[in-house]
């Protein structure tokens, strides 16, 4: 990673936070640090990444709070947060507590809701996908640390529950496929056949009551690190990508890294500013190009913004552009061309919002056994007890990404679906 | 671009506080006929927007403008035989454009007042909630104008549109939100309101321009196997004068616009399963739908009409313009793909079942599908009760399980 000094906790990355800061701008902070909590949830304690200096602070609107960013100081030998005998040798709840003291709770998510799980929560089960199945996937054979990993999955099936991990079908790592302690299933097919909520729908269903944990493949391995070490290291490789990137790679950096140096690298084309999106290009957040990763963050996407107007765009045949219909030569014609031919995308939304119109469409793009539009339809009426039955346990916003992307009417599903989340969550 | 710099420089006078602001979604309809907006995913500005950041090709306009050009075959075909039909009625010795020009002279007219009226309705509704003009209309215009009668008076046609615009749309909240097909809407409103011209048991022939006598009446094969026509039935399909089976699968009868010639409209359903904008769930089941009601009818074969050749009702009146164009309406057909399947098989056996046991309505294609569309949500009801039972279930047996 070309060199960067500064590093940022966002609660803008957690769902339903309310932090309350225990910091404040010029404190020295080490490595494992809280940073802040939630008031809502004591054990969501989120801690500094990296040993350094609070620089800032960040506010928005109504002084709620955007970041906390640390500047890393020196490079001086981190020292352990507990040693590593005395880590060896805790039962569960000694896990838990240290886990939760040490910020590494954040790292696990609970559905439903997508929330980091109260200290007492017992899930059915826990699970990790090391299978990116999104645009521009990470290979996650490569960018994991063999025995973090390995220890990170213990750690979870002795904290939580069984674990099952979701590998690609064509997945030829030898140690992934020899993981302990888990169950391991392949799953084969286009996206979303690696996200966690495909496995959770094919392996072990969410019913009404029941929660499930998921974990990022990377954070089990800082989650391993730790008990390995007695070192709080969330290191991550993430991949620099996407159409504006000329070079796209991989680079080793600490979560919530600034991407200024990264954003440098890359240049507007034809006069399109450049969008920096942390995560996938399909449920990503945009950050600014001083701005920091996300927590959970594989990769940064940078694609051209799309506000260019495209005269007489509903009637030209058009041959390069992507569509899922094949009302466009370019989707009737890719029908006989390879499956790789490309595509360049851009932040366009391509036509104007409308009431969901097109029926069909989703049924395509969804593996689990619900009927999207019915659901997204509940979502908007906010009838709680009809999205129970269509099944709104069973999906976190970006399961349906791909609905979203497809939509006809330009509806933005995935707010749609975390505001119904929201709703249900704050009723309980 | 000299077009982009003018609406650029216009484009003020109709936002808030400029000089046109109550035109503003006008304006906006105008505007993004031209030109595909510039609007990126998450605003204008998208600092921290979480979503899908890109998107596909595809939007509405898109969509529905797929659906006029399946449509045009149906109309040029249309055009040519209303001046096929009028020449070989008065014995013209017109050649095939002059035919085809007449017939143009003819559909212009209703065309026009079709979408005049449709669209400023549209239009109004727009302005009045603020909202953006939807696309719906452009292609229930055109549907409109096929599926009346060459003869039919503008004002009734007029009256017609705007109360399947107002009755059948609107008052739901516009294109989408609608349970009924506002096109036959618009042909009910016409058939029950003016039964002397629309009763469906003929259907008038364009008079020439110079011709100043009575109106000619040609009647369509339906109306010769309804009631009042029985007994001329066993002459009818094997008299020259009358319409062989080519003649009707070509199209080349009378009957409303659109809807005579199954060549045409064949050549459409490729254009919109190609493309994937209409359900071939729902047209297939539409065609079995009626296929095996038209069999079993033949099995009772208890008069003439219901020993007709059940592939004869795929050829005759609206069954297979209705089945193309107006039963894979998305708004108003079941949305499920389960639902689908029932909701075509239903309008496909209730158009046979009506045309067959009720001569007073010969045309059963247009009722069946308005009654469908009506149970559409009661069929998408049940399908998707089964996966909530389903689901049910499943909380049921993990709650004993942990119990």
């Amino acid at each position: 990673m070309p060199s960067t000094t500064d590093f940022a906790v966002k609660p803008i990355d957690y769902v339903g936070l309310n932090p309350r800061l225990l910091v404040g701008e010029g404190d020295n902070v080490t490595a494992g640090t809280k940073l802040f909590v939630d008031k809502n949830n004591p054990d969501a304690r989120f801690a500094s990444p990296v040993d350094g200096m609070v620089k800032a602070i960040v506010r928005g609107e109504k002084r709620a709070l955007l970041a906390v960013v640390v500047e890393r100081t020196d490079d001086a030998a981190q020292q352990p947060l507990c040693s590593p005998e005395r880590l060896a040798a805790m039962n569960r709840d000694e896990m838990v507590d240290t886990m939760v003291e040490h910020g590494l709770w954040t790292l696990l998510r609970q559905r439903p809701f997508g929330i980091i799980p109260q200290r007492d929560s017992h899930p059915k089960a826990v699970f990790v996908s090391a299978f990116d199945s999104s645009p521009l996937p990470v290979d996650y054979a490569f960018i994991l640390d063999n025995d973090d990993f390995q220890k990170g999955i213990d750690i979870l099936a002795s904290v939580g529950a069984k674990v099952h991990l979701g590998l690609s079908a064509k997945n030829d790592n030898a140690f992934l496929e020899n993981i302990k302690n888990a169950e391991i299933h392949h799953f084969d097919g286009p996206h979303p056949a690696g996200l966690t909520g495909t496995h959770i729908a094919f392996v072990d269903p969410i019913n009404k009551g029941e929660t499930v944990w998921t974990v990022n493949a990377q954070d089990v391995a800082t989650i391993g690190h730790f008990f390995r070490t007695g070192l709080y290291k969330p290191e991550r490789t993430v991949a620099f990508c996407g159409t504006l990137v000329e070079k796209p790679q991989y680079y080793r950096t600490t979560a919530g890294a600034s991407i200024s140096a990264l954003a440098a690298m890359v240049k507007p084309q034809n006069g399109h500013a450049p969008r920096f999106i942390s995560g996938d290009v399909l449920s990503g957040l945009s950050i600014a190009a001083d701005g920091f990763m996300s927590a959970q963050c594989d990769k940064i996407s940078v694609l051209p913004e799309g506000d260019y107007y495209d005269f007489m765009g509903w009637l030209r045949p058009n041959f390069r552009k992507f569509s899922f219909s094949r009302t466009f030569l370019s989707g009737f014609l890719s029908k006989f061309k390879s499956k790789n031919s490309k595509f360049t995308f851009d932040t366009g939304r391509h036509g104007d919002h409308r009431p969901l119109f097109v029926t069909g469409e989703f049924e395509k793009l969804v593996p689990l056994n619900i009927y999207p539009m019915q659901l997204i339809k509940a979502c908007i009426v906010g009838d709680i007890e009809l999205m129970e039955e269509l099944g709104i346990y069973e999906v976190e916003p970006e399961d349906l990404a791909l609905c979203e992307f497809a939509d006809t009417s330009k509806t933005e599903i995935q707010a749609i679906v975390r505001n119904a989340l929201e709703k249900i969550r704050k009723e309980d | 671009m000299k077009l982009r710099d003018f609406i650029d420089k216009i484009k003020p006078d109709f936002s808030k506080g400029g000089r046109f602001e109550k035109l503003s979604s006008t304006f906006e309809a105008f505007e993004s006929f031209a030109f595909t907006p510039n609007t990126v995913t998450g605003g204008k500005v998208a600092p921290s927007y979480r979503g899908s950041h890109i998107r596909d090709a595809v939007d509405l306009k898109r969509t529905i403008i797929t659906v006029v050009i399946a449509l045009l075959p149906a109309l040029l075909f249309g055009m040519w035989n209303i001046g096929h039909q009028t020449a070989s009625f008065y014995n013209l010795d017109w050649g095939f454009w002059h035919q085809f020009w007449f017939g143009f002279l003819r559909m212009l007219p209703i065309i026009v007042v079709s979408y005049v009226v449709g669209l400023f309705i549209e239009f109004l509704f727009a302005e009045i909630r603020h909202e953006q003009v939807s696309e719906g209309f452009i292609g229930t215009g055109i549907i409109i104008s096929l599926i009346v009668p060459v003869t039919v008076p503008l004002w009734q046609l007029a009256i017609a549109v705007a109360f399947a615009v107002i009755i059948g749309k609107e008052v739901f909240g516009g294109s989408g939100y609608n349970f009924l097909n506002p096109a036959l809407v618009a042909r009910a409103f016409l058939f029950f309101s003016y039964p002397s011209h629309m009763s469906g048991d003929s259907v008038w022939i364009a008079q020439p321009f110079h011709f100043t006598g009575d109106a000619i009446s040609g009647a369509t094969p339906l109306a010769l196997l309804s009631g009042n026509s029985l007994s001329s039935f066993s002459s009818s399909f094997s008299s020259s004068s009358s319409f062989s089976l080519l003649d009707m699968f070509i199209g080349t009868i009378p009957g409303s616009i659109g809807e005579t010639s199954v060549i045409a409209i064949l050549l459409g359903a490729l254009i919109l399963l190609f493309t994937g904008v209409a359900s071939w769930r729902i047209m297939l089941s539409v065609v079995i739908g009626g296929g095996l009601m038209g069999l079993l009818f033949n099995a009772i074969g208890a008069n003439e009409y219901m020993q007709l050749p059940f592939y004869y009702h795929y050829l005759m009146g609206g069954f297979a313009f209705g089945c193309v164009f107006m039963a894979t309406d998305p708004v108003t057909a079941a949305q499920t793909n389960t639902g689908k399947w029932i909701y075509g098989f239903l309008i496909g056996a209730f158009a046979v079942l009506l045309r067959v046991l009720n001569p007073a309505y010969p045309e059963g294609m247009m009722l069946a599908i308005l009654l469908m569309n009506c149970f559409a949500p009661l069929i998408d009801h049940c399908v998707v009760a089964s996966n909530r039972n389903r689901r049910k279930k499943r909380w049921a047996t993990a709650e004993r399980r942990i119990a």
